[in-house]
């Protein structure tokens, strides 16, 4: 029945989508960053993974591993060669230090997504599913990979509740992203948290492309878009609220399977850009935002 | 009697929840002075805003020659005559001083490509008026602090309004560039002008104003001659917490200890404006010392510098070792913690969720035995441990943060400004709990308040700020006779 | 003083780059005519961002729809080119103030995302009506403005230069100067007496109306209208690059940005894939160490007698 494969694809794609938002989200809320190279993190995990599991024959559990320590390798490498040097910069007025983040990691992600295809060509890698064969779920064949990824998904963001509600270091995250200099009067050094973020976002953002390579394949090509795609569902749901990314992610996630199933899959962006350009004139701070 | 230029009745604004100013009136006459006075956080600059329509009201009036312009968008209302100077200068950093007034000058129209050539002269005469025919070529970031201030001004009456507003008129000024300043905004009374001086202080205004209109917590508590409202009551509370007053002080033997805190020849720089002039303070150990001065003062500034959150010139010792370049946080962590006047809580975290994060570089041990102690010194906070601080009223969220603030076991403990905006019957429990913390810990407190009733009791020494510079140092008994007198 | 060295420095080049048709090859006068529609681009954009305030993450919106008006109407319609050029620019200025309105309500990265997703939309509705516009492959045009490189190139330069002085006397007029207040501090500028969304409305519609038109142009140069040289996010980085490279707020920095860009592009094209990389290495770059842009900077020494 179509609906049950629209319900589980959607749910699968939807997950994948959330993950992969929440971290940029969190990186948003705690240190103000929006990262345009986001899409670059997620297909240098898909491809290092790729590398490591296919292409040296080590199997996917020594190539996810690895394709998770590439993207937060990446993601600290973004930090270290743009974000940090542009937010300590003199020469630029603290007005302007958003947009010059903005440029500088959106260059940051086309040079990413130019030595990418270089080193693998344009063609899209998938990285062999954990677990083979497939399941019936009401009636629809559906891979077990696929319900593997949602769980994944899921077990990560579920840690990631866990640490910041019930941890101190997440607690001390949270308290960033209320009053920054609340923080700094107590004594905390805010660098350490900013590094503490970013290790997070690397770490969220790899599962994210990781699973994605095993999936739905990732390529070079795919940078653009995966960033687009984060940015329109954070901003849908709120820049800076966890909660409200994961919301977004379901609503553009569905939309588009939707579209995919039944109406055609090249138009399968369309409505999530409707939705977002209505949401933000009339909420411009998204669905649960707080600015 | 000369007409009202500008009328304001029943004016109300509400953000949120939080009434901001409430059923405010008054009028100005055509070379009339008023002056608002008010301490932060009483409404007044909110008041400015709703005339010149950067805000709207949710009831009231404002007329301006009669006619009726609240509600109207602010380029509307400049247009009809008032001219506003901010209180912090904003000039465009790419144009020359000439080019700023011309901008002034300028109709708003689209299909002006080339500016009318009398401009230019308009301009011209603008300029020497306001003292800047010097600097007309030069660019506001090359400016003297009192000429950016002036470039305000041009502005301001450049297409001669019938009423001008002036944010703080010489806040960051010399004593003789002030009289300077008097000395223009006295001509433009002269010239028929209605003019609105929003200030902190009376005292600063008081030699130019014709009546003053006293503001507090959004509503108006005084209205008359500078003199009458210096000396009303309500006034004087409000500013020195009731009348000065020397509690029984406890003793302690503060007077032989080492300085705990060496405040040597510090100078601060906001851009261009004075904040602090070589200021040289000292805290010994066990000590309690208020900086008593008034908001603008430059005790924030001070505090600031401390805490190595702002840079500056000179030296600051704790403990004997210079702190220097050090971090704001490890500052922090080496024993100066600071209450901030904006408290700087977590609001959407719990009240024990933002004492935990005070303790949180103390062992498991220490930081339960330290939340304890602090609940029982401030038991409200005991009964709200799972509410969320922004919804605690304005004196727990003060009690929160001081409790905060000594979860991290300071050494010395500062405290901007813990009176604002609070109900004498919260002074009185924190006043206690001050008192308590004194007795029975080691803690060192340096304590800025503007209320000197408050700051008064506990201090074992008295520093008064005024103008970014120490002008009176002694005890609190001395303080009565001295200084106590010209402090309004 | 330093205004009339501008000018004087201007015209020589003006002179220089005029002279070019007589001692370079076809192809580099090709590379320089594409060059200087894209620094029309840019410099639409630098007028928004330097002036208006407004960061617009996709100028190619505007283009787009310039360009792709002007080859739908010359197909199927059959006018002759000044014609859908100006058809262009009468609909690429109904965009540009589609985008205004969310601007005046939004701000900041709320805005750039409105911008980003016009773009994206944009592209979209092209591909769905493929049957039309000719979908990703994109579509020719029966008419080209010349066949001669060297009268192309002559086109281009007189179109850079009108479009240039156009767009550089706008930012030193008196309106200018308000457009200037109204983006660097709207209560300001509005304490002043000037209604800063009329003024913000008027910015979009000058930079839609250059872009549109040089989009049409741009088009009819190439002979063809595709996503990827006209609404492509790419180009879009590309543009907001030159102006940033050139220097921000000086109009004329954006040519100098987009010149070096599409000549560097060129340059390194043996280079490949990587030619990109070298590009926006040095953007980077660039936008680190000096991120007042060449023209910027070289003017700000002016600024600081």
């Amino acid at each position: 029945m179509e609906a049950v494969q629209i319900l589980v694809d959607g749910f699968a794609i939807s997950a994948l989508y959330a993950l992969g938002a929440v971290g940029f989200t969190l990186l948003f809320g705690v240190s103000g960053v929006l990262n345009l190279a986001h899409g670059g993190t997620l297909v240098v995990s898909a491809m290092i993974a790729w590398l490591v599991a296919t292409d040296l024959h080590l199997g996917t559990l020594a190539g996810a591993p690895a394709g998770i320590l590439a993207g937060m390798v990446f993601a600290f490498a973004t930090y270290f060669a743009v974000v940090r040097p542009i937010q300590r910069s003199r020469a630029i007025p603290r007005e302007e230090t958003e947009i010059f983040i903005l440029t500088g990691t959106l260059l940051w992600g086309i040079m990413c997504q130019t030595v990418l295809a270089y080193c693998f060509t344009t063609n899209p890698v998938t990285v062999p599913a954990l677990i083979g064969g497939v399941v019936p779920i009401f009636g629809v064949r559906t891979p077990r990979n696929e319900i593997l990824i949602a769980l994944a998904c899921w077990a990560v963001i579920g840690a990631l509740w866990l640490l910041i509600n019930r941890t101190r270091t997440g607690k001390t995250l949270l308290a960033a992203s209320i009053n920054p200099r609340g923080l700094t009067l107590l004594g905390f050094e805010l660098s350490r948290i900013h590094l503490l973020v970013w290790a997070i976002y690397g770490l969220l953002a790899g599962v994210a492309g990781v699973l994605l390579a095993t999936f739905l394949g990732a390529s070079s090509d795919a940078v653009g878009p995966l960033t687009a795609s984060a940015f329109s569902i954070v901003v849908l749901g709120g820049l800076g609220s966890v909660g409200g990314s994961l919301v977004a992610a379901y609503v553009v996630g569905y939309l588009e399977t939707i579209t995919a199933y039944l109406v055609a899959p090249t138009l399968r962006a369309i409505p999530a850009l409707v939705i977002l350009i209505l949401v933000i004139y009339v909420l411009p701070q998204g669905l649960f935002g707080r600015r | 009697m000369s007409e009202a230029r500008l009328e304001v009745a029943g004016l109300t604004k509400r953000f949120g929840g939080l009434v901001a100013v409430r059923d405010i009136g008054f009028s100005i006459a055509a070379g009339e002075i008023l002056g608002l006075i008010g301490p932060n956080g009483s409404g007044k600059s909110t008041v400015m805003k709703l005339i010149m329509g950067i805000e709207r009201p949710n009831t009231g009036s404002v007329r301006l020659d009669g006619a009726e312009i609240a509600g109207w968008p602010t380029h509307r209302i400049a247009r009809a005559g008032i001219g506003i100077v901010f209180q912090h200068s904003r000039p465009l950093h790419r144009q020359t001083v000439l080019d700023h007034i011309k901008l002034a000058l300028l109709p708003d129209s689209l299909l002006r490509l080339a500016a009318d050539p009398a401009v230019e002269g308009k301009a011209r005469t603008i300029a020497a008026r306001v003292g800047l025919e010097a600097v007309l070529g030069r660019h506001p970031g090359t400016l003297a602090f009192a000429d950016l201030r002036r470039l305000e001004l041009a502005k301001a009456i450049a297409r001669e309004p019938s009423v001008v507003l002036v944010d703080e008129p010489f806040a960051g000024l010399t004593p003789s560039e002030v009289a300077g300043f008097s000395e223009l905004i006295r001509s433009f009374r002269d010239e028929g002008k209605a003019v609105l001086l929003v200030d902190h202080n009376v005292k600063s205004v008081a030699a130019m104003v014709d009546r003053v209109f006293a503001m507090y917590l959004g509503e108006r508590i005084a209205e008359g001659t500078a003199d009458s409202v210096m000396r009303d009551e309500k006034v004087r509370r409000v500013y020195l917490g009731g009348s000065i007053e020397t509690a029984a002080r406890i003793r302690t033997n503060g007077e032989q200890a080492r300085p705990l805190l060496a405040v040597e020849g510090v100078s601060v720089l906001y851009g261009k404006a004075q904040a602090l002039d070589n200021v040289s303070i000292e805290v010994r150990e066990r000590e309690f010392v208020s900086v008593v001065g008034l908001n603008g003062a430059g005790k924030t500034t001070l505090f600031n510098a401390i805490s190595g959150l702002v840079p500056y010139r000179g030296t600051i010792r704790f403990a004997g070792r210079t702190l220097g370049t050090i971090s704001a946080a490890s500052i922090a962590r080496a024993g100066i913690v600071q209450c901030p006047e904006t408290r700087e809580l977590f609001g959407a975290m719990t009240v024990e969720e933002n004492l935990e994060l005070g303790g949180a570089h103390l062992s498991n041990a220490a930081r339960t035995e330290q939340l304890a102690w602090l609940l029982d010194l401030f038991p409200i906070l005991a009964e709200r441990a799972r509410q969320q601080a922004a919804t605690l009223s304005g004196g727990e969220q003060q009690m929160l943060a001081i409790a905060r603030a000594l979860m991290m076991r300071p050494r010395l403990l500062i405290l901007d400004e813990p009176t604002l905006g609070l109900a004498p019957v919260i002074l009185e429990q924190l006043s206690k709990a001050l008192a308590r913390l004194h007795t029975t810990t080691e803690i060192t407190v340096l304590l800025g308040e503007q209320n000197v009733t408050f700051a008064l009791p506990h201090a074992d020494r008295i520093y008064v700020l005024e103008h970014a510079r120490i002008v009176w140092e002694g005890e609190p008994a001395r303080f009565a006779a001295e200084a106590g007198a010209q402090y309004l | 003083m330093l205004r009339s060295r501008l000018l004087w420095a201007t015209l020589i080049i003006l002179a220089l780059a005029s002279t070019l048709p007589l001692w370079l090859s076809a192809y580099i006068l090709g590379v320089l005519t594409t060059a200087y529609y894209f620094g029309v681009f840019a410099m639409s954009w630098d007028l928004l961002f330097g002036f208006a305030g407004e960061v617009n993450f996709g100028p190619t919106f505007l283009i787009g729809l310039g360009a792709y008006t002007a080859a739908l109407i010359d197909n199927l319609l059959g006018w002759p080119i000044p014609l859908c050029v100006a058809a262009a620019a009468v609909v690429a200025v109904v965009g540009g103030l589609l985008l205004a309105l969310p601007a005046l309500r939004l701000h900041g990265p709320y805005f750039g995302l409105v911008t980003l997703v016009a773009v994206l939309l944009l592209q979209d509705v092209i591909v769905i009506f493929a049957h039309f516009t000719g979908g990703e492959i994109g579509m020719t045009v029966p008419d080209v403005l010349s066949i001669s490189a060297g009268t192309n190139y002559w086109i281009a330069l007189v179109f850079l230069t009108v479009s240039g002085a156009a767009l550089f006397f706008y930012s030193r007029s008196p309106l200018g100067l308000i457009l200037q207040a109204a983006g660097q501090d709207p209560t300001e500028a509005a304490s002043l007496g000037f209604n800063v969304a009329k003024h913000k409305l008027a910015a979009f519609s000058v930079s839609a109306f250059f872009s549109g038109i040089a989009g049409a142009m741009l088009i009819f140069y190439l002979g063809s209208a595709s996503v990827d040289v006209v609404v492509d996010l790419a180009i879009a980085v590309q543009i907001i690059i030159a102006a940033v490279l050139g220097g921000r707020r000086t109009i004329l920095g954006s040519v100098i940005g987009g010149v070096f860009l599409i000549a560097a592009g060129q340059v390194l094209l043996p280079l490949g894939q990587l030619s990109t990389f070298v590009v926006s290495a040095v953007a980077l770059l660039v936008i680190l160490f000096f991120p007042d842009g060449l023209l910027g900077h070289a003017l700000r020494r002016g600024e600081q007698e």
